[in-house]
């Protein structure tokens, strides 16, 4: 609920009723449109260029309301369009605007003030919208990041599924508890978010000791910290793990470490290593068959996957999926091991160590931290049993944003992104 | 084989002299240790390194011994841990650190190299398929898959006017990709539809969902009834050769388009589930070595949020008017007759339609599906060694 606080009170420094205010546009550099909002001293004009109005326009000949999706003529489009003149309707809060192409556009006050170029206006939406920014965290902090939710109240409340996938998204972790021993429930929990991701290993997968098994994490040895599937482009994105039965014998632990949180100590205090595992393309494969259907996998890409910005987008890591091709220069080779294993010492030493219950749901980020558990004994009467499930982030994050329209309430019309009424036309 | 072994002691280097002829094979010492093939180090079965030994991985590992039985055609090593190594010499021979024997290696097993071409090459690029082939023959099957890749386009003809055409199809090759419009969808006028493909208006040349950051990699779209009005007909350009014209003749217009985020979105609901995708990225997306990866473009699905600078707008318009401007000349136009399975690689292609009529007695109609290209890549590498194309 503090989050949903946090939001209304966002949403209520935007809106527009209730204030009294000197409502003014004009052109500027004969391109731009200025508008002034408010006659508080503090609340400087918002510029907006006028390429991107015309673009936006809202009529019916421009705007499609029922697909909520711009239907202008692109092929006709003149990006050197001018606004020649303004009027501003104070009653309507409406701004009409005539162009050098000879058409009409009105745009609602409250619609461009959440459009704002404003640098601050659009990281906060982008935040508080697009994807919240992740909190990294150290293994010894894991128990005041670890936020831990009831099964039933995830399945019954809109809320719970809200403040779940937050926490997922901000941590990149979070545990349910008190979930059915039955095999249905990673399925009933990624259907509360969408629908879950398939693999070569098909929709719901089972993680239990089978001697002679193809894939490395489906034996009862040791498995240590790794991301599932590196060797896909498309990465699954967060691990859904079902606890039925765990082992009584003292292993069966689950160890996770925030990558990410590695990344940033290896940037910080080792430089060279993090250029390394930044630069060095690595080959990731799985070769095998599930139910008759064989495949070969490759992918290559770094052990830490940066965007454009620096900004983390992936971490790739496991040995056993690691290929034997090594398509590098001769010359990369020994500089990146010697900082692979910096990277792997320091992720293994960060490890934090737990074991989940029967009735436990973890989910975590596949794309950031790094999962193992310690090694088990079987025996007749107690075999330990996982079911598994992925979920891809474009599907929780869409969910998480109409969770957050939806329960914004009465101000959902004034929600950034928000389209009230798209639900109903289709 | 006679194969002569020495070293390169400062760069801890093992060199394979095969004959006079040829330069020799050259292998570093640590990546030799890391892929040693002992049950210990390596599980056959599951194909991979057992990997306990790597919590702490000594990288000053060294060779101490080394030899060539010609007996067993294997290279021997003693290592500074007391480990033993084998390595036969096909194993070795595959995996050479030659810059040549890498680009083989990827050419062969990872990806084709794709070869872009303009709207005045599609005669010349253009190949069918035929439907029945390809569910029967794994020869067909590898050659269209290789077509898709490498020219980003295939005509697939003679499929049956039945609705589990794609689905047959898609699982030839693995299955199919899911999105928030299900795994299989139905492009026919709908009047008040809430997805723009869903109306009979000319639909401009655009990608399909670049509001995700997994964007389906193939498109597959199979023509059960096609319209008799004068529209209808299928536009498709190959958006990398697009790049590339933009690259060589508008430099700064390449650049805007391949620096610029922009917020591509789709907000709505199909069946039970509401969505509000959004994804940020330019309209070119370029990999570390300057490479195109992903093309995004669709007027519909961007979002009339714009994160970007107020000074960055003007210019991006300014580009992609040229960009779209070069995609519709460099259109090729065809119109699919029903049986026919238009298949593209969506990362790549921008494609778009005519608009047409409709009438009581003539319904265009056509079905959708995706398939990844991680799915495809993999059934294509399977096909490739299950008929000895690697021999």
């Amino acid at each position: 609920m503090i989050l949903a606080r946090n939001l209304k009170s966002a949403l209520s420094q935007l809106t527009l009723s209730g204030l009294c205010r000197r409502l003014s546009a004009r052109i500027v550099d004969e391109a731009n449109i200025e508008v002034q909002l408010a006659q508080v001293a503090t609340s400087a004009a918002l510029t907006y260029p006028g390429v991107w109005l015309r673009d936006n326009c809202r009529c019916p000949a421009c705007f499609h309301s029922n697909s909520q999706s711009r239907q202008l003529n692109w092929q006709d489009f003149d990006a050197t369009v001018r606004p020649l003149s303004l009027h501003m309707d104070t009653e309507k809060e409406q701004l009409r605007v005539c162009w050098s192409d000879g058409h009409e556009s009105t745009y609602e006050l409250d619609w461009l003030q959440r459009r704002s170029f404003n640098a601050k206006t659009q990281r906060d939406y982008l935040n508080d919208f697009y994807r919240p920014p992740a909190i990294h965290w150290s293994g010894r902090e894991f128990e005041q990041i670890a936020q831990r939710f009831d099964y039933e109240q995830v399945m019954s409340e809109d809320a719970a599924v809200q403040h779940w996938l937050q926490a997922l998204a901000v941590y990149g972790v979070a545990l349910l508890h008190s979930a059915p021993l039955d095999e249905g429930v990673v399925r009933h929990l990624a259907e509360r978010v969408g629908f879950i991701r398939r693999t070569t290993y098909g929709e719901e997968f089972i993680v239990q000791a089978k001697p002679g098994a193809q894939n490395y994490a489906y034996l009862s040895l040791p498995l240590p910290l790794h991301t599932d599937l590196p060797y896909y482009e498309y990465k699954p994105s967060v691990n859904i793990l079902h606890c039925v039965v765990q082992t009584k014998s003292h292993g069966g632990s689950n160890l996770l470490v925030d990558a990410f949180h590695i990344a940033d100590r290896l940037r910080r205090d080792h430089p060279l290593d993090f250029e390394r595992l930044t630069q060095t393309i690595v080959d990731w494969n799985d070769i095998g068959g599930e139910n008759g259907c064989e495949f070969h996998n490759i992918w290559r890409a770094p052990v830490i996957c940066l965007d454009a910005a620096g900004e983390y987008t992936r971490i790739n890591h496991s040995v056993p999926q690691r290929d034997s091709h090594f398509n590098v220069p001769l010359d990369q080779v020994l500089p990146w091991y010697e900082s692979y294993a910096r990277f792997v010492k320091l992720a293994h030493m960060d490890a934090h160590s737990f074991k989940t219950q029967p009735g436990d749901v973890l989910t975590f980020n596949n794309l950031r931290l790094l999962h193992g558990r310690t090694g088990y004994d079987d025996t007749e009467h107690n075999s330990r049993y996982i079911v598994g499930a992925y979920l891809d982030w474009d599907i929780i994050y869409s969910r998480l944003r109409v969770l957050k329209k939806r329960l914004a309430g009465s101000n959902s019309s004034n929600f950034p992104g928000s389209c009230s009424g798209s639900s109903a036309a289709a | 084989m006679l194969v002569q072994v020495s070293r390169d002691l400062q760069q801890q280097l093992v060199l394979l002299h095969v004959s006079a002829e040829q330069p020799a094979m050259q292998f570093p010492e640590i990546w030799l240790r890391d892929n040693c093939r002992c049950p210990k180090c390596y599980m056959k079965q599951t194909r991979s390194r057992l990997p306990h030994g790597w919590n702490y991985l000594d990288p000053t590992v060294r060779l101490q011994e080394i030899s060539w039985c010609a007996e067993q055609q294997t290279l021997q090593i003693e290592w500074s841990d007391d480990h033993q190594s084998s390595y036969p010499i096909s194993w070795l021979q595959e995996r050479d650190f030659s810059q040549a024997n890498r680009a083989r290696y990827l050419r062969a097993y990872y990806r084709p190299e794709q070869r872009h071409w303009s709207g005045q090459q599609y005669e010349l690029i253009r190949r069918e398929f035929q439907y029945q082939e390809l569910l029967e023959s794994d020869e067909a099957l590898l050659q269209w898959l290789h077509h898709l890749a490498v020219y980003g386009l295939a005509l697939v003809k003679q499929a049956p006017l039945e609705e589990d055409v794609l689905r047959k199809l898609c699982n030839r090759v693995g299955f199919m990709r899911r999105t928030t419009y299900g795994d299989e969808w139905s492009v026919r006028a709908q009047p008040g539809a809430s997805n723009y493909a869903y109306l009979a208006a000319p639909l401009p040349l655009h990608t399909d969902m670049p509001y995700f950051e997994y964007k389906p990699g193939v498109t597959l779209l199979h023509t059960l009834q096609q319209s008799d009005s004068p529209g209808g007909w299928n536009l498709l350009t190959d958006a990398f050769h697009v790049a590339d014209l933009l690259r060589q003749r508008y430099p700064s217009s390449f650049h805007v388009l391949s620096q610029t985020p922009v917020d591509w979105a789709d907000i709505g609901s199909d069946k039970e589930l509401s969505f509000h995708n959004i994804w940020r990225a330019p309209v070119i997306n370029l990999d570390a070595n300057g490479r195109y990866v992903r093309i995004n473009h669709s007027i519909p699905q961007r979002d009339s949020h714009f994160s970007v600078p107020a000074d960055q707008v003007r210019p991006w318009y300014e580009a992609m008017a040229v960009f779209i401007r070069l995609a519709n000349e460099q259109a090729c136009t065809f119109k699919t007759a029903p049986g026919d399975v238009l298949t593209f690689d969506n990362l790549r292609m921008v494609h778009g339609r005519t608009g047409y009529d409709d009438t009581d007695h003539n319904v265009r109609h056509i079905l959708g599906a995706f398939v990844d290209w991680d799915i495809a890549y993999s059934r294509w590498r399977v096909l490739k060694n299950a008929l000895g194309h690697y021999k």
